[in-house]
């Protein structure tokens, strides 16, 4: 119930209540004049009278004073409803702006104050995590080359057998891997501080697709996975060709690492109103629905994570979807139990 | 790693980078392929060496105290200066190589880098510029002809797709010197990330079979760790 209608009924309650206790006194009091004069009891017609009096001009009043009750709630709630919307468009991505004050200096105001204060408080805090992560990124990386250059020079020193050159190798495999991740995390930590200014040329995306679809050929030959094109209908986007290019491969190598031995990728680029859309099929074995809000989450990996045999560093989906967004885009995932597994991605077409 | 036998002069490089334990695994390397290194950890103090004195490359960190990489590097070529120089960027990204290269890098290395496709790059520096670029490149009996698009081994041609042409190319053209992935992936496929795929690994994997199954010796050879070399003599 709203603080409205609460405040309204409670004035109902009050109202009628007053009504009721003065017919109660105007009954007894006339009670009391009856007995005075005639020393027998109340003349039935004037109580019928006066109680009839009363409510005919006590109903219209509580009513009207309902009606005026509501209207003043309104007025008096209007500012509160105001800042209740203000403050549903504060998400982590605009923390910066401050809600509008009215200038009244009465409690709203200071309420006002007060959420613009804590606003600032945790655009700080969200200001501190994304610079520790780009520092922590940054600081990773100097470690990281001396380490894969101390391993590098072991391993080209003659006198190491095969078994400890095969282990220093893995070594070195996993630094790249580390390597990977960090540079995943920089990236997206510099999209969130918006640091990342993407170029907006004009982009044949079915040349694009085309061109993936070769890659990923390649890439899924090794398992036997079928790659098909169903339709690739010509279509310019305004974005970024190294972005999109990123993001055809990501999903690509997504489809390849998660399908099964003799499955199929499905690629297709239509268009649909003023949207080009992609969508990427593959048979891989699908993610139960409670799962599937969480695939462009950082570092989900689903029923894989598990699986050491798909490398990947659980980024790829991330990036993926920041890049669909910064494009003005949207990207869909849907997967089935016995239906294929199924990435949308929709960006508006340039005419 | 040998030093190479060659009569010329050694080769001066300026290694700036204020990280010490990088600096010196950059200055062991690189001597260990006959440079003469000189090392260096202030931006501004860079800048300063390479105006006085000739060097043949310069190895430039971005991040730096003193003066970032890029401005020593702007600052350089805006007096004319045309030493050859190779970017070091701790941060790997789209917008860091564009910015590098406009500024007028010869080229881009993101850490944490292979050293050896490091002393290979700062190898290549030197020779930028100076060859014109041949049509017809030979390693073995293998040869390539970039104008008719055709390539051959032993009387045999092979068919290649646009990509493995140009993976080839490129491959050929660095002969005999380590070929990193990272560097395949900028130079053959254009992209400046690291897709996170083994798409190289597969590529060389199927040129080698085209190239080299069937045929005496093996061109193609893997660097465990490191990447893809192909050359003539074992």
């Amino acid at each position: 119930m709203t603080i409205r209608t609460r405040l309204t009924l409670w004035f109902a309650v009050v109202s009628v209540t007053a009504l009721l206790v003065m017919a109660v006194g105007t009954y007894v009091e006339i009670a009391e004049q009856m007995h005075h004069h005639h020393h027998h009891g109340p003349d039935e017609h004037a109580v019928r009278e006066t109680t009839e009096m009363i409510l005919e001009a006590g109903l219209p009043a509580v009513l009207l004073g309902l009606a005026g009750g509501w209207w003043l709630m309104r007025r008096a709630l209007a500012p509160v409803a105001k800042l209740t919307q203000a403050v549903e468009q504060i998400h982590a991505g605009n923390l910066s702006a401050r809600l509008p004050h009215s200038g009244n200096g009465d409690e709203l105001d200071r309420l006002t104050d007060v959420f613009n204060a804590m606003t600032a408080r945790l655009d700080h805090s969200f200001q501190h995590i994304r610079e520790f992560t780009l520092h922590a990124s940054h600081e990773l990386k100097t470690p990281l080359t001396i380490l894969r250059g101390e391993l590098e020079t072991a391993l080209h020193d003659p006198q190491a057998t095969a078994a400890q050159k095969e282990r220093l190798a893995g070594q070195i495999d996993e630094i790249e891997r580390l390597a990977k991740i960090v540079d995943g995390l920089t990236l997206l930590t510099k999209a969130d501080a918006g640091q990342i200014v993407l170029k907006s040329e004009p982009v044949r995306l079915d040349e694009l697709v085309r061109e993936c679809v070769g890659d990923t050929r390649i890439l899924a030959q090794a398992q036997e996975i079928q790659v098909g094109l169903e339709t690739c209908e010509e279509v310019t986007v305004a974005g970024d060709r190294h972005r999109l290019r990123q993001l055809l491969l990501a999903l690509a190598d997504n489809a390849v690492k998660y399908n099964q031995r003799q499955g199929r990728v499905n690629f297709s680029l239509q268009r649909e109103g003023t949207c080009a859309v992609f969508k990427l099929a593959n048979t891989g074995p699908g993610l139960p629905a409670e799962l599937q809000a969480r695939v462009f989450d950082r570092f989900f990996r689903g029923d894989a994570s598990h699986d050491s045999a798909i490398d990947g560093c659980g980024l790829g989906l991330s990036i993926a979807q920041w890049i669909v967004t910064a494009h003005g885009g949207q990207i869909h995932f849907v997967s089935g139990l016995n239906a294929p597994t199924t990435v949308t991605v929709k960006l508006p077409w340039l005419a | 790693m040998e030093r190479e036998r060659t009569n010329a002069p050694a080769q001066r490089v300026l290694v700036v980078e204020d990280e010490k334990k990088t600096a010196s695994l950059v200055r062991q390397a690189l001597e260990a392929g006959g440079f003469d290194v000189e090392v260096c950890g202030r931006g501004d103090e860079a800048l300063e060496a390479a105006i006085a004195q000739p060097f043949d490359g310069l190895v430039l960190d971005i991040m730096l105290p003193g003066r970032d990489g890029l401005s020593v590097l702007r600052q350089l070529r805006a007096q004319g200066n045309r030493t050859p120089v190779l970017l070091l960027s701790a941060r790997g990204e789209v917008n860091e190589r564009v910015a590098g290269l406009d500024a007028g890098a010869d080229d881009y290395l993101p850490k944490p880098f292979v050293i050896a496709e490091l002393v290979a790059r700062v190898r290549a520096l030197g020779r930028r510029g100076s060859e014109a670029k041949a049509t017809v490149l030979r390693v073995a009996d293998l040869t390539l002809d970039t104008i008719a698009h055709r390539a051959e081994r032993g009387g045999q041609v092979f068919e290649l797709t646009a990509r493995e042409f140009r993976l080839l190319e490129f491959l050929m053209r660095s002969a005999g010197h380590i070929c990193g992935r990272m560097s395949l992936i900028e130079n053959v496929w254009d992209y400046d990330f690291d897709p996170g795929t083994n798409l190289v690994d597969v590529y060389v994997k199927r040129l080698r079979e085209k190239i080299d199954d069937g045929f005496e010796p093996k061109l193609l050879q893997t660097v465990r760790g490191v990447g893809y070399l192909l050359k003539d003599a074992p």
